[in-house]
């Protein structure tokens, strides 16, 4: 059986490594105090060998490629090693890289051709760096000093034999090794090397492993004498290397290992990298003979954990005689978390506000230190609960065996996140929320409810996930109105699966010569299910006809002049009206002039470094994909399969080449061949009202909606409102009917009028204003119910 | 995430060495670490002055809030929240990033006062207290390093 249960996926940023300013701050605010004088005193020694640690990082980029070519001579023989090492080539721009390069200012016949598909991946033959001066450097080096000896094992290895491959593999290595000793030098901690070279050992073959450290060894000295006249820095670099000698040559290390909760649910490892690169978290343990600072700062921590915030600024804790027969030794720290929990500030916090299965969740969170971990789990506690209260539960977490295992009698528990240990995939998402400071600002019970959806079929979804996307790409799902806590739920959404589209109306014309004819009814303006859409098509007379090419019937509306079908098109291409310093003057001059189709001006627009920007470098690639798709195609993808193909060519030629895909797509000639502006052919009315000025929230009353429930009706039911409502006023006082009529004349005109092609519902808006029972605008705040209680939760 | 990580993160994605650009940004904020570590060091000092400063103000200002009903519980809380800002926004200058207002002082942060039931606008208002009576305490260069930090966390708060 396949488990279907996910909680979500909300992004996380670990932690990858240190560097002394994050980890004197995460100890301050694990603790929750300021940064001691010693830590700023660390931190201001830290900011001032900033300079010199920089000057070190710099000379030691200049001088990589000796230092590499070192490295390499020292255990290769036979030829240039440095040939073998490869730069890294400039990647094409990709969706969400947030820089603009190069390969993307190229001339448009260059990209054209790239985007043609023709090769894209050029290999670059093996190019001689600095082969002249390695013979030099070879032999000046053999008569330097302090050049490290080889270990009698060692033999060099031929670059014939070794093997192209595995020499690019290995000179790669080589300069990424430097590379990680630069970060580390600007960082000021060692802590990147470690956690990534840590355990290398064990993947790479024994005779290579010696060859690398002899490499390592020469690439050290090199450093060093790249540094020379100035000697602090020498060792500063000496000792960097060495470090990640040391870290090199270390045996692999143990996972870390997370117990199991049952045999159905067995425990898992976590690679030991992912624990160091974390910030440590203090465990405090509280003993016998303990100095009193200690002792403080180990109750503050239990309190923190158990009541999730510090007692004792804020309240008048009653626990003071807990914590006097804490420091007598009469309890231990066991016996004060229990106590703590069975405390009348805990029941009030954590008990009487919520229902049971959130109060479950929480304990687990305050003495396990984790979420729930499997539905049966959350059946035996609520067993538990309902048996005994409250107390019950607190007794059965504090006496369980992962209790004693984590935490015994002596430690105060903490919170087993991220790094700590390893985290469960279906618990994922409510188990991150459960972890925030504001968790206990959620009612609704997270857990239980991911449990149980795993038990139905699978839900008629978004892939993307409820409300997580704002693209209104919907169709076809139903979605819980839940809008304070969209979870992140994917769905599950093969690569069979595919959107079900539902058209706008706007292909449900005549046939025309055996093909839909595209916009058959667009002629008319304005039809029901339309949803306040125009197609802007080019007159003939602004093209040449192209004979065969058959014409719609040609009964147009005063919009499709030359200016309002350019408007128009820079409205659907991006999704406004642009700013004159991104109007594209040329393509447009050109379109007047009838150099180019509409196709190609559409084709400008997308080119264009403001549209690029728009939906290309800051996004992430599938909703890259989906923005572009979208505007140019009028349609969102129909699926896995068809993203897959534009993935491709994202991936491989670039932005541009996924905008010329498009346009030349046989659809998009059919569709809108080369004289339509393209639009949205599959608008739903929620997507419509989604784009309106005044966003989904039109889409709460469509009846006086006239773009969705036609002018008619919603003339109407305006009206109605209007006179109901002046009719209660009236009722009330004669001066405010009067001033409802007074705003019911105003509001006739505009209800009345033809809206325009902009979501325009200034109908409703004016129904709104002119409702006399809905409250002024600036009513002043009832300032006797803002003196409410404020409990202030300590984030 | 400081600039440093900033910085390597950006480099090691691409596979190359700190750029001359990066290493004049990271120059320029070893270079002003003195400054900031000082900065940081006067608020620590100061800090139970500048909330005792502040919170009078705010009732001045808002004389109908919870802190102000009488209430001990909700006084203190309110003094502990108030001290508890200026010490994050001790580690943003610390650090010279905002993430630390940004991850452990505005994250669901609207949504805890407005489940407590605390009006948002007061808090906002107190933030702003919090703020003056900090930048009484400094100098005219001073204050235009802590300003933006103390303006962040002011408009994550806006309702």
């Amino acid at each position: 059986m396949t488990n279907r249960t996910n909680g979500g996926s909300p992004v996380t940023h670990p932690q990858a490594f240190h560097t002394v300013p994050t980890a004197v701050i995460a100890e301050a605010e694990q603790r929750d105090r300021y940064p001691k004088s010693s830590e700023l005193k660390t931190l201001s020694a830290f900011f001032e060998s900033g300079q010199k640690r920089l000057e070190i990082a710099a000379a030691l980029t200049q001088n990589a490629d000796k230092i590499v070519a070192a490295g390499a001579n020292r255990i290769f023989t036979g030829g240039s090693p440095m040939a073998y090492l490869e730069r890294p080539t400039d990647p094409i721009g990709m969706p969400g890289s947030r820089y603009y390069i190069g390969e993307d200012y190229l001339s448009a016949n260059v990209r054209h051709r790239r985007g043609k598909g023709t090769s894209i991946t050029q290999f670059k033959e093996p190019q001689s760096i600095d082969s002249t001066n390695t013979l030099v450097d070879q032999i000046a080096s053999l008569f330097a000093q302090g050049r490290p000896s080889v270990p009698s094992r060692f033999r060099t290895i031929s670059i014939a034999k070794y093997g192209t491959a595995r020499m690019k593999r290995s000179m790669r290595d080589l300069a990424w090794f430097l590379r990680y000793v630069t970060y580390a030098m600007v960082a000021g901690d060692t802590s990147i090397i470690t956690v990534n070279t840590r355990g290398l050992r064990g993947v790479i073959p024994e005779d290579v492993t010696l060859a690398t450290v002899v490499a390592l060894r020469e690439m050290q000295w090199k450093a060093g004498q790249c540094l020379l006249p100035d000697s602090n820095a020498a060792a500063l670099v000496k000792r960097y290397f060495e470090v990640l000698i040391t870290d090199y040559l270390v045996e692999k290390p143990d996972d870390r290992l997370r117990i199991g909760v049952s045999k159905l649910h067995p425990g898992q490892p976590l690679p030991q990298s992912y624990y160091q690169s974390a910030l440590p978290t203090p465990k405090l343990v509280v003993k016998p003979g303990l100095s009193e600072t200690e002792l403080q700062e180990a109750i503050r921590a239990a309190y923190r954990q158990v009541l999730e915030r510090d007692v004792t600024q804020a309240y008048g804790l009653a626990a003071s005689d807990l914590e006097s027969k804490l420091r007598s030794g009469l309890y231990s720290m066991k016996e004060f978390v229990r106590h703590l929990g069975k405390s009348r500030l805990y029941r009030r916090e954590f008990y009487e506000p919520f229902t049971i299965s959130r109060v479950i969740e929480l304990a687990h969170r305050h003495f396990l230190g984790r979420g729930l971990s499997c539905l049966e789990e959350f059946q035996t506690y609520f067993d538990v609960i309902s048996e005994g209260g409250l107390p019950a539960l607190v007794d059965a977490l504090v006496d369980s065996q992962e209790y004693a295992d984590y935490f015994g009698e002596e430690t105060v528990p903490y919170l087993r996140g991220l790094g700590i240990e390893a985290q469960e995939c279906r618990n994922w998402g409510p188990q991150l929320d459960l972890f925030k400071y504001s968790a206990p600002a959620r009612k609704v019970p997270q857990f239980v409810t991911t449990f149980a959806r795993a038990q139905k079929p699978l839900p008629d979804q978004h892939p993307y996930g409820v409300g997580n996307d704002p693209l209104e790409i919907q169709f076809g799902a139903i979605f819980p109105d839940e809008t304070r806590h969209p979870s992140a739920q994917p769905a599950h959404f093969s690569s069979t699966s595919r959107r079900i589209l539902i058209s706008s109306g706007l292909q449900n014309g005549r046939r025309h010569n055996g093909h839909v004819e595209p916009n058959a009814s667009a002629h008319l303006g304005r039809v029901p299910g339309l949803f306040g859409q125009s197609v802007f098509k080019l007159e003939p007379s602004h093209q040449p006809e192209r004979g065969s090419h058959p014409q719609g019937p040609n009964v147009n509306l005063a919009h499709h002049s030359m200016d309002a079908v350019i408007l128009g098109a820079y409205r659907q291409v991006f999704g406004r009206e642009v700013f004159d310093s991104q109007r594209q003057d040329v393509a447009e001059t050109k379109l007047k002039g009838g150099e180019i189709t509409l196709r190609d001006f559409v084709r400008q627009l997308a080119y264009s470094r403001a549209f690029r920007q728009m939906y290309w470098e800051n996004l992430y690639i599938t909703k890259s994909i989906e923005c572009i798709h979208r505007r140019l195609l009028g349609r969102p993808t129909y699926g896995r399969a068809e993203l897959n193909r534009y993935y491709d060519i994202a991936g491989k030629a670039g932005f541009y080449a996924l905008v010329d895909a498009i346009i030349d797509s046989p659809e998009y000639a059919q569709v809108f061949g080369d004289e339509t502006v393209p639009y949205d052919r599959y608008l739903t009315p929620r997507g419509y009202a989604l784009r309106s000025p005044q966003g989904p929230t039109a889409w709460g009353k469509p009846r006086h909606n006239p773009a969705i429930a036609g002018e008619w009706m919603a003339a109407q039911s305006t009206a109605q409102s209007a006179a109901q409502s002046a009719a209660q006023s009236a009722a009330q006082s004669t001066a405010q009917s009067a001033s409802a009529v007074a705003v019911l004349d105003r509001q006739a005109e505009p209800a009345s009028m033809a809206p325009s092609p902009v979501p325009n519902l200034a109908p409703e808006a004016a129904a709104h204003n002119g409702h006399p029972s809905s409250p002024p605008a600036a009513k002043p705040e009832p300032m006797a119910t803002a003196a409410q209680p404020s409990e202030a939760n300590s984030p | 995430m400081s600039i440093i990580t900033q910085a390597i993160a950006n480099a090691d994605r691409e596979a190359r060495y700190l750029s001359q650009g990066e290493l004049n940004a990271l120059r320029s904020f070893f270079e002003d670490g003195d400054q900031r570590l000082r900065i940081a060091s006067i608020l620590t000092a100061n800090i139970e002055k500048i909330v005792e400063k502040g919170s009078e103000a705010f009732w001045q200002r808002c004389q109908i809030t919870p802190s102000n009903s009488g209430n001990p519980t909700f006084r203190a809380s309110c003094l502990r929240d108030q001290g508890w800002y200026v010490r994050l926004i001790t580690y943003a200058i610390v650090v010279g990033d905002i993430d630390p207002i940004q991850t452990s002082g505005l994250k669901g942060a609207k949504e805890m006062y407005r489940s407590l039931e605390i009006p948002l606008r007061n808090v906002v208002e107190c933030m702003r207290c919090l703020k003056d009576a900090a930048l009484d305490l400094l100098t005219l260069e001073d204050r235009a390093e802590v300003g933006p930090y103390f303006d962040y966390l002011i408009q994550g708060m806006t309702p």
